[in-house]
């Protein structure tokens, strides 16, 4: 038996995936990034052999994705996690033509076409205001776990009006809200409704169209997937895989050079071009 | 895998080599007039008159070519601080931030030697901010400024009220020089300088055009950036115009030979919007990564749109200088202008996509472009990629999220083609 890897490398936790020629599934790891990303690639690796129990050997290629793809010395090709999110979101809801995947630091809107390829995609900019960093940063204000803040939003009665999204002035914003005796289920409803919003524009960007799927470590969030779904007025695919999507899809990338499918090559960044100073 | 031993590449070619001797020349002389005494202006590159100046022997010196040379020897930061220091907004024009707090640190120009300026000249062409910046440089030197007001341009054709306005005023320009130098107005040298930038706009033009050959002999973004020196600041000169003809012939010969400016053009790209001086180099690489080609730019004519024809007329020179300052210039025409000239580049010049390049610090040439993603993604089908840094301020440039961004948007690309060529595979066999 031969299988094919996918690791993404994301700003917090690394995810695995490990798939077999009938592209399924066969086991997954998580472990949090850290400060060295050769390493993370690596003991995300170990850990995925390990839990599978299959003899490392047998993986014959492995896909890096995420901003440390290119850290990652068992990596055999590299992919964008835009294109691994479409792939993997296609492969758990092949009627997915809308992706929105929320990570740490980014948050993307992607098209897909009916075979899972990007047809386009707008993320936001440079800062990281409206993505998880947001959640994690007014989770962190209010003394609460990032896995609890979406369930204690729901039962929010008053949603407050969160005055940005900038994951800086979260802390003032909040504190600002605390000192005008707001219910803590209503500042966080208010937290997520104000992410909601900016990720609707991206939404709106690439063109909505349904299905939308939602990938990355926020679709594990309840109060951010009913947020979403209030201002889309459309439901959410989500999964128990959704954190690990880009990291499916990079297996799924690696599976195609396993079976040597043509489009494989499609995404094996051509060597690069350095051009020199006087 | 590890990820494959860059190739190396002097980017050097002939036209490289002679632009940087003609500017490195122009250089030479703005620094003996800190010693000789000749006289100097700051002039802005969009639609400039620089001709005027030219006919006055006047040395025109270019605060944005001041600013941009210290953002890509990555040295902007520390003056655009300095500006932030006295006052301006972080959301302001970085090149302005740039030049006016090197200017308070003493010097002027990337490299401190060049000469304060007798006279500031404000061709106001579309930027506001700008006249702020030349009012601000005329108080910080003690010399006179002259305004340029030119209308925006919202027609096909500039009106004959419009035309009449601007002449007036460069005939007060010419009034100041004459002031100024003692000199009196010599309408037969202007025509003589004119007829030389006649000759260069058309040489620019005829590179321009080369481009639309497969593969194109010069990158119309990066690359251009050699050859918009010596059209915007030595335009009306000989040498100027030798340097297109020089151009010309190497590019001719490139095309004749099938040689183009990288080994392989897999993509061919239309760009607009100022590069990322802070980082010129490194976003260069990332489309040459892709072998990714940009075969027509906006930026490449800020100071003039000579490729769909307009030429400076010896026999209407004042004439044709207002025409140029209020129409055939990037920056003083409409957004749906603009839209025409892309879309214009993308079929004439066979492109496959457009890239947009947002400024942060420049609201002038930013502002729309979400629309005009819009536009050319959903109305006209052109794949388009935006991406956002700045020009001059370092901070905004994250070399990470710009090759993601950059790297999702060709491997789309390129997803898309090779399953095309699959599809075509199977017709035809079938």
């Amino acid at each position: 038996m031969v299988y094919a890897a996918g690791i993404d490398v994301g700003s917090t936790q690394t995810k695995a995936v490990l798939v077999d020629t009938a592209r399924a599934i066969v086991g997954r790891a998580l472990i949090d990034t850290g400060a060295n990303l050769k390493r993370a690639g690596q003991r995300v690796l170990d850990e995925l052999v390990a839990v599978t129990k299959i003899d490392a050997a047998s993986v014959k290629f492995v896909v890096g994705t995420g901003y440390g793809r290119f850290r990652i010395e068992a990596g055999d090709a590299q992919v964008t996690e835009i294109s691994c999110h479409a792939r993997g979101a296609h492969m758990l809801f092949p009627g997915t033509r809308t992706v929105i995947d929320m990570g740490g630091q980014d948050t993307k809107a992607i098209k897909v076409s009916a075979e899972g390829d990007v047809l386009d995609f707008c993320m936001n900019d440079k800062c990281a205001a409206g993505t998880g960093r947001f959640l994690a940063g007014a989770a962190d204000v209010l003394g609460l776990s990032l896995d609890a803040i979406g369930e204690i939003s729901l039962k929010a009665t008053k949603p407050v009006r969160m005055t940005s999204v900038c994951t800086v002035f979260v802390e003032s914003d909040i504190l600002s809200h605390l000192a005008q005796n707001k219910r803590v289920e209503d500042i966080l409803a208010g937290v997520h409704e104000a992410i909601s919003a900016r990720t609707i524009g991206l939404v709106r960007r690439v063109g909505m169209e349904q299905e939308i799927t939602f990938t990355g470590g926020v679709a594990r969030n309840i109060g951010m997937v009913r947020g979403l779904e209030a201002k889309l007025g459309a439901p959410l695919n989500t999964s128990a895989e959704s954190q690990f999507t880009g990291a499916l899809g990079a297996a799924l990338f690696a599976l195609d050079h396993v079976l040597a499918d043509q489009c494989a090559k499609a995404h094996v960044s051509p060597e690069p071009a350095v051009w020199v100073d006087e | 895998m590890p990820t494959p031993a860059p190739l190396t590449r002097d980017f050097r070619g002939t036209v490289h080599g002679l632009s940087r001797d003609i500017m490195t020349g122009w250089l030479t002389r703005l620094k003996e007039a800190t010693s000789n005494g000749a006289l100097s202006a700051y002039i802005m590159i969009s639609g400039n008159c620089v001709e005027i100046l030219r006919c006055f022997d006047i040395l025109p010196v270019f605060p944005e070519i001041n600013a941009l040379q210290l953002a890509i020897r990555k040295n902007s930061l520390p003056y655009i601080i300095k500006s932030e220091e006295i006052g301006y907004a972080s959301d302001n024009c970085a090149y302005v931030k740039a030049d006016v707090g090197y200017t308070l640190c003493g010097g002027v120009g990337a490299g401190g030697n060049m000469p304060k300026p007798t006279m500031i000249v404000c061709n106001f062409v579309g930027c506001n901010v700008y006249i702020k910046w030349f009012e601000h440089c005329s108080n910080m030197f003690k010399v006179p400024m002259v305004m340029l007001d030119i209308p925006f341009s919202r027609e096909q054709s500039p009106s004959k009220e419009d035309i009449r306005y601007v002449i007036t005023q460069l005939q007060e320009l010419i009034t100041a020089c004459e002031n100024l130098t003692g000199k009196k107005f010599d309408i037969d040298r202007l025509r003589s300088i004119l007829r030389e930038s006649a000759r260069a706009e058309r040489g620019w033009t005829r590179c321009k055009h080369l481009c639309k050959n497969r593969p194109a002999p010069f990158d119309a973004y990066f690359d251009s950036i050699n050859m918009m020196g010596p059209i915007n600041a030595l335009r009306g000169t000989r040498e100027a115009a030798d340097f297109f003809d020089a151009a010309v012939a190497e590019y001719e010969r490139m095309v004749a030979d099938g040689i183009g400016v990288l080994d392989e053009e897999r993509f061919r790209i239309v760009i607009e919007g100022p590069p990322p001086y802070p980082a010129y180099r490194s976003f260069r690489n990332l489309f040459e990564t892709w072998r990714a080609v940009a075969v027509q730019s906006t930026y490449s004519t800020v100071g003039g749109t000579w490729e769909f024809g307009f030429q400076h007329d010896p026999d209407r020179p004042l004439e044709s200088i207002a025409e140029q300052m209020i129409l055939h210039n990037l920056c003083n025409r409409t957004m749906l202008q603009r839209y025409q000239q892309i879309r214009s580049y993308i079929e004439d010049w066979s492109a496959d996509a457009l890239v947009i390049h947002s400024i942060k610090s420049c609201r002038l040439f930013s502002a729309g472009q979400g629309d005009m993603r819009e536009h050319f993604t959903k109305d006209l089908g052109v794949p388009t990629l935006m991406v956002e840094s700045d020009l001059e301020d370092p901070r905004y440039y994250a070399e990470a999220q710009m090759k993601n961004r950059i790297d999702a948007f060709f491997e789309a690309l390129q997803y898309k083609r090779i399953r095309k060529e699959k599809s075509d595979a199977q017709k035809a066999g079938s």
